[in-house]
């Protein structure tokens, strides 16, 4: 690695630096606001560095537009984790806590920046290792341990399957930079360029269990239901945003048009990830749990954008890119996530966290302002996911959805699996709205059980909530700049803005 | 693809056949003469006095791990230190000629020793070392 690339990383080092500083500190004194206030320091400071670094090339790196796209997400979407796991009491555990979410946003980043397979794969590493510690360390019950043992040995199964298909891009292209796997490939990759079809195949497994896409889906409905409020929220950000990014990079432009099954693998998975979600979701009672089968459903949702990408040839006039579309989706899905785990930390009280749907009957109607405004924020969410108007969530399915209906197709009949996949995708929303209005129903139409909830001193997971609040209602209202701000960093921008350098590698 | 598939098919179906043959030629073709002594279960030419399956101590896990920081240490100072020495090699890959800069090979294996000691003083601080 260059000197340039080192400086192309400053951002990642700036958050890593964090993590060693609360790491260690966290060692000789245990207030955990203080490193929580470190943290969003050293966030800060990363957003500073990045908007002061001219992209360049330099060369395991890739710094494009997509690339700083997700580099904006990790830091805003981290500043969001923080704030939503903010203790305002002494904590044995908070450093170490806190040290891995920064440790898991520089490996965001880093998956983001990575131009090669080996510097990919570390960002990968980087998510998932920090990931067992906040497993194990957040909650030491039986089932917080059986969701840690369950995500680790899988997380690790899921990174050999993705090794082996990262071997076989190698061997058919003889070559680790993303780059040169492309151009290797274009030109037909010699007599091993079909195993780059077969490496499709592992990476896609190996990917589907980052975004919890079904058949790869078993471990998120325990591991969330085992975990805090605070883990299930990280589990449904970052594995995703970087899982999906990683498919990206590897499906859609390191062996672009390589296969023609890649969108029928997309549409297969998309297919079956959001109709088990939805559908399995509808029989949950635990908050968490329902959440897991929701961000299973989502997955779903978004690989419908990674399947019109890959389907390519869109009709004439055709307004969304399939990327984009799942970029804009992604922002929109981990604002709401993340948002109802905010408010719901904000509502449990240490050692008991608000887990069952039930505890949150007559929310609307408690004496306490705040818990009120917090059954408004939930339920802005839960509509946001679910898609109705006015909200974010609506124009992220429009985004899909006529994405979809806008793919004529290169083969006879593709056009119709496409029409087929968007009126599934419209079904499925209308399945996704029974289990999420149920939520809403709960706290509006139903008499609260028990004492009513005091909220605490736990105002910071409240302003987080209220954040995220306020992005999905603007998003809903003004959806044109975020959209655009998605397009941008897609492939297809990257290729209207230099065609020539494409015509030259073709 | 269709090209590519045979071959793999090929080659699982020669990895199973392989183990498996193996397998069942030291079954049927090993010869069985046990012993006593053949018995015994084998440390280090001891006579075993109590059972193996005992339960260990979890503070050697954690020694373990701390010597894997000194022993992770060594791991990489060697290649550094040739690297510091003799300058970038031209049969290295690109990447390492081009990181051959004294002053940044330097910094890096600094950066690395300061990190390691950085570990050293958590588990000091989380009282690894302390034997209780």
């Amino acid at each position: 690695m260059s000197s340039d690339a080192l400086w192309q990383l400053g951002p990642e080092t700036l958050v890593a630096l964090a993590a060693v500083v609360v790491y260690v500190a966290g060692a000789f004194a245990a207030p955990r606001a203080a490193w929580s206030w470190v943290g969003l320091a050293g966030l800060g400071a990363a957003a500073l560095c990045l908007a002061s670094t001219t992209p360049q090339a330099a060369e395991p790196l890739r710094i494009d537009a997509l690339a700083l796209w997700l580099r904006w997400f990790a830091l805003a979407s981290g500043a969001l984790l923080i704030l939503t796991s903010w203790r305002p009491a002494a904590d044995a555990d908070g450093a170490e806590l806190l040290g891995s979410l920064l440790l898991i946003i520089a490996g965001m980043m880093l998956v983001a920046a990575a131009g090669d397979l080996v510097l990919l794969f570390l960002g990968l590493e980087l998510i998932s290792i920090p990931t067992y510690i906040v497993l194990f360390v957040g909650r030491r019950t039986s089932e917080g341990r059986e969701a840690a043992v369950k995500y680790f040995y899988l997380s690790i199964l899921a990174s050999a399957i993705l090794l082996f298909g990262l071997s076989f891009l190698y061997g058919a292209a003889g070559t680790t930079s993303i780059e040169g796997i492309h151009q290797r490939l274009l030109d037909g990759g010699g007599s091993l360029g079909g195993f780059a079809g077969l490496a499709l195949v592992f990476i896609f497994a190996g990917l589907s269990y980052k975004i919890a896409a079904v058949p790869f889906h078993f471990y998120a409905p325990d591991v969330y239901q085992g975990t805090t409020n605070d883990g299930a929220a990280l589990l449904s950000v970052a594995p995703k945003a970087a899982g999906f990014l990683a498919l990206v990079r590897l499906v859609a432009v390191a062996a672009e048009g390589v296969s023609s099954d890649a969108w029928r693998i997309a549409l297969a998975l998309a297919v079956l990830t959001m109709t088990t979600g939805n559908l399995l979701a509808l029989w949950q009672d635990n908050l968490r749990r329902l959440l897991a089968y929701s961000s299973i459903a989502h997955a779903g949702y978004m690989l419908i954008g990674l399947a019109v990408y890959l389907g390519g040839n869109t009709l004439a006039g055709a307004a969304f890119d399939g990327v984009a579309a799942l970029l804009f989706y992604l922002l929109i899905y981990a604002l709401a996530t993340v948002g109802t785990f905010a408010a719901l930390n904000y509502l449990g009280e240490t050692g008991q966290p608000v887990d069952h749907v039930d505890q949150l009957a007559g929310l609307a109607w408690s004496e306490e302002p705040r818990s009120r405004a917090t059954a408004w924020l939930i339920a802005a969410f839960m509509f946001s996911l679910t898609g109705i108007p006015p909200l974010a969530g609506f124009w992220g399915k429009l985004a899909l959805f006529a994405g979809a209906l806008g793919v004529r197709g290169t083969e006879p009949a593709m056009r119709s699996w496409f029409v087929g996949l968007a009126v599934l995708g419209i079904v499925n929303a209308a399945i996704a709205a029974a289990y999420y209005l149920r939520v809403v129903g709960a706290m509006f139409f139903r008499m609260p059980m028990g004492k009513p909830r005091t909220g605490g001193s736990r105002s910071v997971p409240f302003a987080a909530a209220v954040i995220c609040a306020l992005l999905v209602v603007a998003i809903g209202l003004i959806p044109t700049p975020w959209y655009e701000a998605a397009d941008r960093a897609t492939p297809a921008a990257a290729a209207r803005e230099a065609p020539e350098m494409i015509a030259d590698a073709r | 693809m269709h090209g590519v598939v045979f071959p793999l098919v090929l080659f699982f179906a020669s990895l199973v056949g392989l183990a498996v043959a193996l397998l069942l030629l030291g079954q049927f073709c090993g010869p069985r003469r046990v012993t006593d002594v053949k018995r015994m279960p084998y440390e280090s030419g001891m006579d075993p006095i109590h059972p193996t399956r005992r339960r260990f101590d979890v503070r050697f896990s954690l020694v373990a791990i701390a010597f894997l920081i000194f022993d992770v240490e060594l791991l990489f100072l060697y290649p550094w230190a040739v690297v510091f020495a003799g300058g970038a090699q031209p049969e290295l890959p690109s990447g390492a000629a081009a990181a051959g800069r004294p002053p940044l090979v330097f910094a890096g294996g600094m950066v690395f020793l300061v990190l390691l000691v950085l570990g050293f003083v958590y588990d000091w601080r989380k009282g690894v070392f302390r034997w209780r």
